[in-house]
Formats: structure tokens, sequence, C-alpha cells
């Protein structure tokens, strides 16, 4: 009697093991390790150190800029701009001089839009604004500059405060060689800004008002959906969100269908599909082989996916993503994989190297690539009827459906998300039967790579 | 090792019934009629091409017959994939894999417990003379060792029926003889071994009982002994220490000689005995007759058996353009 005496039918076992060999000798690679886990990992402290890390980055900016102007109305203005500064955590209020200084300190706040020259700057500004007068020396002030002993040297052509400025004509701004950028950028909207408080002060109209007058309102869209709620509008949101859920899931089922393809063909090559195959059904074999690489494209997706969420929540944007639009993802994504795996897991059957895997792949990639050509007009209508018809269009049904479930403003119908599901879970059950057929004859044969036709009749041979 | 239980099943370990496998134009087995009794020893005997591998790929059930009726231990091959241990022909392991963990593999997928399973792999590597491998690599071992370790994982879960696909092939003497020896120790255990092999010495040597297919076609069955009978050249070899010719009259005159030739030597007679004659009777008085430093019934190899079966039935087979591996 042999040692095992257990039945030799189809055993989940033999697939548990199969998929468990799969899923380790993916997972534990240095690529994979690297790619799926460390990578990710990696990006979230990036991004998450990445603003104290320019913020501590800010040296404070203190010395003495020169302003060369005709009445010395520009260098009142940025004396003021700079002397109503403060840091943004201690402007609890605007400081209050002059108006032009209102305005000035206002856009500190942001208020205002054309003046807000210091609304991005978090770091000390200490700065002392100096009139170049007639006595001064130009080369000597340029020297000055030169050497670093002064922090700027701003020249304001008497024709730019004039009531109708030509526009050829520019400030010129000298700065030392090794000047922050964010410095020069800081002297530059400073005296820019200056310039039109001092062309407008000399018109004798109220700068506050006259800008007042001038700024655009702010448009806040809301879509008024069939049950009547307001939906906030977020143009960049409605298209990064449903973009950033369906390349994850693209991503991930890709890698790991990728890689059910090299290592069938791996297996094949090195003939240890017969001896795999003298121990298991081809069916079992395909199984555990789908199976364990689904575990690798869950972890993969875990890791990516919780350091996405783990952006959201270090932005307190978790919100944007309801926790059903989740739930559905995990159905789309297995539904995605499991067809694309049994796709791939059948080329790799039929083929005995990679080079001839791609003319049976590439028809299929052509199909898989059509969700990220949609990706945009599906987003802008998710409810239209390019979404509609598309979602139930297998293989790519499940991609159009994680566009519309994360980024529809409008609820996606019930009976969609239903028949979208039966369709494309019926379609997943026949392509992974057509893939065992195939699979299970293509596994032995060696030579010249089937046809497209020949795969055909494998899939109907019994 | 656990000692196999007699089993009691009449029902042969392998029934093949008018098999009939083609592949496009090729019909790489054609109407097979072949039986393996549970306990024996066949080997399937065959040049290359001559559907040996097909035969056994079909045994195995990774490929389907055309026609024909197909049962190992009682059923499909599929339904006793566990009782069953293989050899295939092409070698393949995951070149990655470390040893132990292959086996390992190998072993659950044929439902060995976990449980003793690494205790189970060592010693049949300590007992196939592959000592300190389980760690190691498989790519880092010698084709040969490679082979052990493929040999190991068709025998280990202990299964009622082996079949060897090449088992001795690319193998030093040294090699050859563990393997030989083992096979022989799981045959004294009672397990069914169905063996293919074109190198006639191990299969006279191991099996009881030879097939030999060509074409597709089976060519002969029969025990060994009955194939040495059958093939026997009937004829006495003697050395007379005058010489031979000096000895032809005397040996010519023995009754039931049909001619005496000089053999290529040149110092031994061949004497050819009718089919009326026991060539034992012949040896008898032919001793007596003439002094000679040696005298032998001469001995028919399964080599030569195989060679002028092959060649009356029309030489080798070709191979298939395309097909199963």
């Amino acid at each position: 009697m042999s040692a095992t005496n257990k039945s030799s039918g189809f055993r989940f076992s033999r697939i548990m093991t199969i998929a468990s060999r799969e899923f380790r000798h993916t997972v534990l690679t240095k690529g994979f390790i690297f790619g799926a886990i460390l990578f990710p990992m990696l990006m979230f402290v990036v991004i998450g150190v990445m603003p104290f890390l320019i913020s501590n980055d800010q040296v404070p900016v203190r010395g003495t800029i020169v302003v060369a102007d005709s009445d010395g109305s520009v260098a009142r203005a940025i004396e003021i701009a700079f002397a109503g500064y403060k840091k943004p955590k201690d402007a609890e209020k605007p400081s209050s001089a002059t108006a032009i200084s209102d305005v000035l300190s206002k856009s500190q706040r942001g208020d205002l839009q054309g003046l807000d020259a210091l609304t991005d700057i978090t770091t000390t500004v200490e700065v002392t604004v100096r009139r170049m007068s007639i006595d001064d020396d130009l080369a000597a002030i340029r020297d000055q500059v030169q050497s670093g002993e002064l922090l700027a040297l701003v020249e304001i052509p008497a024709v730019l405060l004039a009531a109708d400025p030509p526009t050829d004509a520019d400030i010129s701004l000298l700065v030392p060689s090794n000047s922050p950028a964010k410095t020069t950028g800081l002297f530059a909207r400073v005296a820019r800004q200056a310039t039109v408080a001092a062309r407008v002060e000399r018109t004798g109209t109220d700068l506050a008002k006259a800008l007042s007058l001038v700024r655009e309102p702010r448009a806040e869209t809301a879509r008024l959906t069939s049950t009547g709620e307001h939906a906030k509008e977020n143009l960049e949101l409605r298209f990064m969100i449903p973009g950033g859920f369906m390349m994850l899931m693209w991503i991930a089922a890709f890698t790991s269908a990728n890689q059910l393809l090299t290592t069938t063909i791996e297996e094949k090559s090195s003939k240890v599909i017969e001896v795999l195959l003298s121990a298991t059904s081809p069916l079992e074999l395909l199984a555990g082989k789908i199976l364990g690489q689904s575990f690798v494209s869950l972890l993969m997706l875990s890791t990516y996916g919780a350091a996405g969420i783990a952006g959201l929540a270090f932005l307190t944007m978790l919100d944007i993503v309801p926790l059903m639009s989740l739930v559905l993802f995990l159905f789309w994504f297995l539904l995605a994989y499991f067809m694309v795996a049994a796709i791939m897991a059948a080329v790799g059957s039929a083929v005995s190297d990679l080079r001839e895997a791609q003319s049976l792949v590439q028809p299929a990639m052509i199909v898989m690539m059509v969700p990220l050509l949609l990706w945009l007009p599906i987003s802008e209508n998710p409810t239209g009827w390019l979404a509609t018809i598309t979602s139930f269009v297998p293989p790519i049904g499940p991609f159009v459906m994680v566009l519309r479930t994360t980024g529809a403003v409008e609820p996606i119908p019930p009976w969609q998300i239903g028949l979208a599901l039966a369709v494309n879970g019926v379609s997943t059950v026949a392509l992974v039967w057509i893939a065992s057929r195939v699979f299970r004859i293509g596994v032995l044969m060696q030579g010249k790579p089937p046809t497209p036709m020949e795969l055909l009749r494998w899939a109907r041979t019994r | 090792m656990s000692n196999i239980v007699t089993n009691t099943a009449s029902e042969p370990a392998v029934i093949l019934r008018g098999v009939k496998k083609r592949f496009g134009a090729v019909e790489a087995v054609r109407e097979l009629d072949l039986e393996v009794e549970r306990g024996a020893l066949v080997g399937l005997l065959g040049p290359n091409g001559a559907g040996k591998s097909t035969a056994i790929r079909m045994i195995m059930s990774l490929i389907r017959p055309d026609r024909g009726e197909l049962r190992v231990l009682g059923g499909d091959a599929l339904d006793a994939k566990d009782r069953i241990g293989y050899l295939p022909e092409e070698r393949g392991l995951y070149r990655r894999m470390r040893v132990g963990e292959f086996l390992i593999y190998l072993g659950r997928l044929k439902g060995l417990p976990r449980h003793g399973l690494t205790a189970r792999v060592e010693g049949w590597l300590e007992r196939i003379e592959l000592p300190g491998v389980f760690r190691s690599r498989c790519q880092e071992l010698s084709k040969g060792m490679q082979q052990k370790v493929q040999f190991i994982g068709a025998v280990l879960h202990e299964p009622d029926l082996i079949v060897l696909d090449e088992p001795f092939s690319g193998l030093d003497p040294m090699n050859a003889r563990i393997l030989i020896t083992t096979v022989q120790d799981l045959h004294r255990q009672g397990r069914t071994i169905f063996l293919s092999t074109h190198q006639m010495a191990q299969a006279e040597q191991l099996c009881e009982r030879v097939v030999l297919i060509n074409r597709g076609e089976k060519i002969l069955d029969a025990s060994t002994r009955e194939v040495t009978q059958r093939f026997s050249p009937r004829a006495v070899e003697i050395e007379p220490l005058a010489g031979v010719e000096a000895a032809r009259i005397a040996l010519e005159s023995i009754r039931g000689i049909e001619s005496v030739r000089t053999a290529e030597d040149g110092r031994t007679a061949v004497m050819i005995v009718d089919e009326h004659t026991d060539p034992h009777f012949v040896m008898g008085v032919a001793l007596a007759a003439v002094p000679c430093r040696r005298i032998e019934i001469a001995r028919v190899s399964l080599d030569d058996v195989f060679v002028r079966l092959v060649t009356e039935h029309g030489g080798h087979a070709r191979q298939p353009a395309r097909g199963a591996a």
C-alpha cells in the first residue's frame, strides 16, 4: 500500500500547496520585496517627510535691499510690505499702518489676489529697504550685491509707474549668485506687487478698494444628484481618484498575471511540468498557480493601497473614498485579475518562450489598454452611455466599473452594478474554464507555437 | 520505509487494450495491448521514436488515447496519482529551488503529511547516496545528481505503481548501479514497476518481462526467460585443445548437428543443433569426444533479439513532427 491513501481526485489541499509555492517564490525575491513592498513604503515616507524637509530647508531672509525708483513710492511700498510681514503662525491679525500696508499685510492671508507675495513664506523675513539716492554709486552697490553684503538691488524704471505702462519695460533685480531661489522669487514678487501698489496709489485710488473691485469671486460647483443631494465638485479629485484606483488595479493585476505567464513558461521549458502533472491534474495546477498569484497581487494592492490611504489620512482627505467604493473595488479587482490571469496562463502554457508569447499576448494587451484610453471620457461622464455600455464588456468591464464607482457623483444605479458583476463574473468563469482547456493540452506541447485558431480548437477538445 | 501489503485486487496494475494515439500524420501508438501484473517488473523496450514515451504518458493520463481502453490500478491514472510514482524521460526541476524544498513540495502534492516529511526526504537522499544536498539549489547539482533527485521525487510517497521512463540514461555506471539496486529493492517490496529503456543489458538484468514496441506496435511481449529460449540460436560453442580443424570431423559426426563453423576468434567451433535435438545432449557427447578448454550453450542477448526484431519489423520508427513533449 502506498504511503498516501487518500482519494487522489480533485483536492483543495493540492491547490493550496501549489498556491503557497507560487506565492512564496514570487514574493520572496529581491525584485518583489523592493518593488511591491519597500517602494510604496519609501514613497509614503518621502511624501510624509518632504514638507518638513522643505520647510526646514528654508534659510531666514535677513539683510538690506536697495531699491532704485524714480520717486521712492515703490521703495516705500516694499518697505511697508516687509515691515508688515509677520511669520504666519504669529500673524493672527493683519498689521495696520497705511492703506498699502493693510493691503500688503492682508496679502499674507491670501485674501487678495495679486498681492500675495508673502503668503507662502514660512521662514523669518527681516529685510531693511534702502532707497537709492542720487549720491549712491551704482557700481559700488553692484559690488556689494555681488559680495553678498546687500540682499538685492531692485531697479524700477519710471515708465512702469505711469498710468499706461509699456509692456516691454521690466523691473531689474540683481541678487548675489548664491541667493536661494525662494528668496529671489520673494523679492521679485514683492517688487512687482509694490510697483502695482505704487502705480495705483499715484492715481489717488484706494488700492484695497480697487483690488476688491477687480477680485474674481471663487465659484463653488455642486452637482445636484437625482436624489437631490448636493455633491461638491472637485475637478482634480474627480479625475485623479478614479484614475488612481484603476491604475493600481491595472498594475497589480498585470504584474501578477505576467508573473503567471513567466512561471508557466519556465515550468514548461525546464520540463518540470511533467513531474508536476504526474502529481496533480492540469486544472489543479492552473487553479493553484492563479490562486497563488492572486495572493501576490492582493499583497501588492494592500501595500500600495495602504500607502495611498495613509497619504489621504495624512492630508485629512479620507472622506473622498467611501467605504462602499473600497468594498466594490475588491470585487472588481478580483474579476479583473482572474480574467487577465486566465488569459496569461493559457498563453504561457501554449508557448515555449517569452518571445513566442508576445505574439499571442499582444491582441489581449491591446484590449486591456482600452480602459486606460477611456479613463478621461469615463471620468468626465461616469453615468453616460459609453461608461454604461463598456461596464458590461469583458474583460474591460471591471476596470470601467472602478472608474465609475470611485468617480461618479451621481450614484451608479444598483442594477448596473449587479448586472456588471453578473456579466463579468460569468465571463471570468468562462475564461478560466477556457484557459484550463487550453492549459491541459498546451503544457505538454512542444514545437512551434499554436495559432489562435489552434488555441480555439484546444479549448473545444474534449 | 514500510513494506508493501499484498494487493488482493486481481486486476493487473496496468491494462491497455487496442490503444491508439496519433499526432498529426504520425501514428505514435497503434492498437497497443499490454498488461502489467501487480508486483511485476516489466520493461518497455523499443528504439527511439517507437512510441514508448507516448504509451507511458497515456498510462499516466498526461495525454489521452484516441481510441482504446486504458486502466491503471483499477481505474483512471488521474484518480490514482497518489499511488503512482513517475519519472519522466525529460528531466525537470525548479532550478532555483532547494533540493529538500523541491522534494517536500512533491511529497505534499502526492498527499504526504507535512509531519515527518523532512526526515523522509533526508532518508531517501542518504539512501541514494546524495547526502548533504538538502539545502543545495537544484541548479548546483550535476545532471546525474539531478536525475537521482527526480527519482526520489517519483518514489518518495511509496507508490504502488512506479513508472520510470529511461531511468538510467545519462547515468554513470556507479549511479546506474545505485538506481538498479533501489529499483530491485522496491520490486522486492511488492511494488509494480514499469520502466522503459533502450539499454538492453539493464533490462535483461532487471526485468522479469519485456515488451518490445516499434513504430507504435507491439512486436514482442514475453518473460525474459522465454525470450532467451525462443530466440536461442540452438548452438553449442566448443574450444578444442587441438584446434578447430582437428576436431571438426569428430564434431560433425555427432547426431543432431546440422553444421559446424569456425567462430571469428579462430579457436572456437560453433555447432548448430537441429530442432529435434537437445543442445545439452550435444554438449555431453562433444565433451566425451573432443578434449576441450571450454564448452557452453550459446546464449542470445536481449540486444541481439532487439536488433533482429526491429530490423525484421522495418527498422527504426520516425519521430513525430509535433506532439506531446
